[in-house]
């Protein structure tokens, strides 16, 4: 998955308009941004990216950028 | 632009439907629930849920499934493992929410104590019994305190077995016991009419216990379920809820050629068509015709829709491996008429709504145009493979019954007899010569115990001829029938060709001498048939004997009721001045001397004559 195509299942998750995520937002800014995001955000990185992370490594996140990092998305800043 | 935006409404809730990605439901929960929410006409439902642990994803994904079906929950959510406490406590909160469901969402984590290793079968049994009581205490107050209908979870199995198989065997093992527990509950539900089980012991195995847990969700959200189960796990719960709101569906209608059988019976002949056990492909067919058979055995009505000529498409029938045969439908239609024309057809036959009826077919221009034509119409993506059409029918859980009645039972009867009727219909001079052949007889009396569930599932079903359409829980009904102030009457219709059970229901308020109908419903299998004139005649004769001089009756327009627009001036009501928000009142002086408006329907003393159905 590359990471505009995560930016837009972001935005789906979190009930967005599509494009609204740039990746550079505090997830603590967001709207929607709670335990179900924080469940679907992981499922959706199971299920697309086969990449397994833990609730801790998301709450350990802070920008939308650290989950691009974390789910190992094709272009993510390293 | 308004079809753009209905074609786009279609695609996004078609997530919702067969074949789920449960992965795509979670990531589009907020723009499903937007899309799910535009719909009009809402069945409100309150729903308390009782967690043994977290629920907040059983709550996100049910509200997705129950908005689907047409109903709009208000939750109220226990705390984390508060499920008992809540409850025995009388937690304040719950008690002002007022829910009309409880569900009590427990799972193995929440047996208060296994038994343990090499314990005697003499310490397990009480072992069981004090967990049953355990449960029964919750349920008893559940349905005392706050009168709602319980759904409780059955138990799944832990995913770990250190006692290997012998689980299951050794009287000690959690597998055993957790199996004797299902049974207890089991017990419990078929003894009492308030109490559902969510199956998840069923669930668990078709997701696989695997998936269903996952030690992930449990130790970091305590999570009994996993995020993904979660969503077979609501929609289950939607498909009981579905059925208590009277919103299942009642009738299939099914194509013919590769549908039933394979091959083309006009083409091929009987004695050529794909069926029965000494072909892999015929085996199939064989399997979901007797699948069909199930269903209609249990209530659910048939019909045929098929582009045939009627005599070829009857003659498949008579296929000497063939289950269904042609008296198994209540409609039958082959011509070669378009299909959504057919179907109305067999809806206005039936007297039911398109919304009540599933169409089947393995074609798929067919299914795309009814699915377009007809879209309050059912049409699974079944594909064109027969050994999956049985089980993509499951799946979308469109016949769901919450209990199984009399009525139920006799429904096919009774529709293939209302089509000997119609038939018959045809050699009178006018339809009161028909009426009176009929030999009618009605037993209509107040509300009896014995009739009490009927009763809940036709105040719940009926919108058609339903002058209010208020809807009352099992509890409200028990209670009508015993306070005095109430006037309660129930209706049993039968004729030559059979009983047609209990079909009509009424409800007055008396106070001093007026008498006000909050409910009159009847069911459209006895419409024109003067049912409504012999209930009137009895509430006339309850008035007279309460000395109630005025009857007011109500009628609340809906979607669905016009049909009764003019009931009550039909019987003689004089309409009131002035309405409130669209309730229309009106008033009815009772005589002191009332000639019965009946003509053609006897009313007989309790229990009517046993007539075979035709």
């Amino acid at each position: 998955m590359t990471r505009d195509q995560f930016l837009l299942e972001m935005d789906e998750i979190l009930g967005l308009r599509a494009g609204t995520l740039r990746g550079d937002e505090k997830l603590e800014e967001l709207q929607n941004w709670d335990s179900t995001a924080l469940i679907s955000l992981i499922v959706l990185a199971e299920t697309s990216n086969d990449a397994h992370i833990s609730p801790d490594q998301v709450v350990g996140c802070s920008t939308v950028a650290d989950l691009l990092r974390l789910a190992q998305v094709e272009g993510s800043p390293s | 632009m308004a079809s753009e935006t209905k074609a786009m409404q279609s695609e996004i809730l078609k997530e919702l439907r067969f074949p789920i990605s449960p992965a795509n439901i979670l990531r589009k929960r907020h723009s499903l629930k937007k899309e799910l929410l535009k719909q009009v006409n809402l069945v409100p439902s309150r729903i308390a849920i009782l967690g043994g642990s977290t629920t907040t994803e059983v709550k996100s994904m049910l509200e997705l499934f129950l908005l689907a079906q047409g109903i709009q929950p208000t939750f109220y959510e226990s705390g984390y493992g508060r499920y008992s406490e809540d409850v025995l406590f009388e937690n304040p909160d719950l008690w002002n929410f007022k829910p009309d469901i409880v569900f009590i969402h427990t799972t193995w984590h929440n047996v208060s104590q296994f038994p343990e290793l090499m314990e005697a079968e003499a310490d397990v049994e009480p072992r069981v019994r004090r967990e049953m009581a355990r449960f029964e205490s919750l349920w008893e107050k559940i349905h005392t305190g706050l009168g709602a209908l319980i759904i409780q979870n059955n138990f799944d199995l832990p995913g770990l077995r250190p006692l290997g198989n012998l689980e299951a065997t050794q009287s000690s093992g959690r597998v055993n016991f957790l199996m004797r527990l299902n049974a207890e509950f089991a017990s419990y539900a078929c003894k009492h009419s308030r109490f559902l089980i969510n199956d998840i012991l069923y669930l668990s195995a078709k997701v696989g216990l695997d998936e269903w847990h996952n030690h992930t969700y449990w130790y970091n959200f305590h999570m009994a379920v996993s995020p993904t189960a979660t969503v077979a796990l609501a929609q289950n719960l939607a498909a009981i809820l579905k059925s208590v709101y009277g919103r299942s569906k009642k009738c299939l209608v099914l194509d013919l050629d590769n549908t039933l059988w394979g091959g083309i019976v006009g083409d091929d002949g009987v004695q050529n068509l794909i069926l029965g056990r000494d072909h892999p492909v015929g085996e199939a067919f064989l399997d979901f015709q007797l699948y069909l058979k199930e269903l209609q055995r249990r209530g659910v009505i048939l019909a045929i829709c098929s582009k045939n000529e009627i005599e070829n498409a009857k003659e498949g029938f008579s296929h000497p491996d063939s289950i269904l045969k042609v008296e198994d439908f209540s409609a039958f239609k082959a011509n070669w008429n378009p299909k959504p024309e057919n179907i109305r057809e067999i809806a206005r036959e039936l007297n039911i709504g398109l919304d009540s009826l599933v169409f089947l077919d393995d074609n798929p221009a067919e299914r795309a145009l009814v699915a377009d034509q007809l879209p309050e119409v059912a049409v699974p993506d079944v594909g064109s493979d027969v050994s999956r059409f049985a089980e993509i029918l499951e799946h979308e859980r469109y016949f769901e019954v919450d209990k199984l009645v009399q009525e139920d039972l006799n429904r096919s009867a009774f529709y293939n007899s209302n089509a000997q009727r119609s038939a018959y219909q045809g050699g009178f001079r006018d339809y009161g010569e028909f009426l009176n052949s009929l030999e009618m007889t009605a037993e209509i009396a107040p509300f009896s115990p014995v009739y009490l569930e009927r009763i809940t599932q036709l105040i719940n079903k009926t919108n058609q001829f339903n002058l209010t359409t208020r809807r009352y829980t099992s509890a409200e009904v028990e209670a009508i029938s015993q306070d005095p102030g109430f006037v309660t009457l129930y209706g049993r219709l039968a004729d030559k060709f059979g009983d047609n059970g209990l079909v009509s229901v009424l409800i007055g308020r008396a106070i001093d001498e007026t008498l006000e109908l909050d409910l009159w419903l009847m069911s459209c299998r006895v419409l024109n048939r003067e049912m409504e004139f012999a209930m009137f005649d009895a509430l006339v004769e309850q008035c007279q004997a309460r000395g109630i001089r005025k009857i007011v009756g109500v009628y609340i327009p809906s979607k669905k009721n016009s049909l009764v627009a003019g009931h009550f001036a039909g019987l003689g009501f004089t309409r009131l001045n002035g309405s409130s928000g669209g309730h229309e009142s009106w008033h009815y002086d009772v005589p002191q001397s009332y000639s019965a408006r009946t003509r053609f329907i006897r009313r007989a003393a309790k229990g009517l004559p046993t007539v075979a159905n035709a």
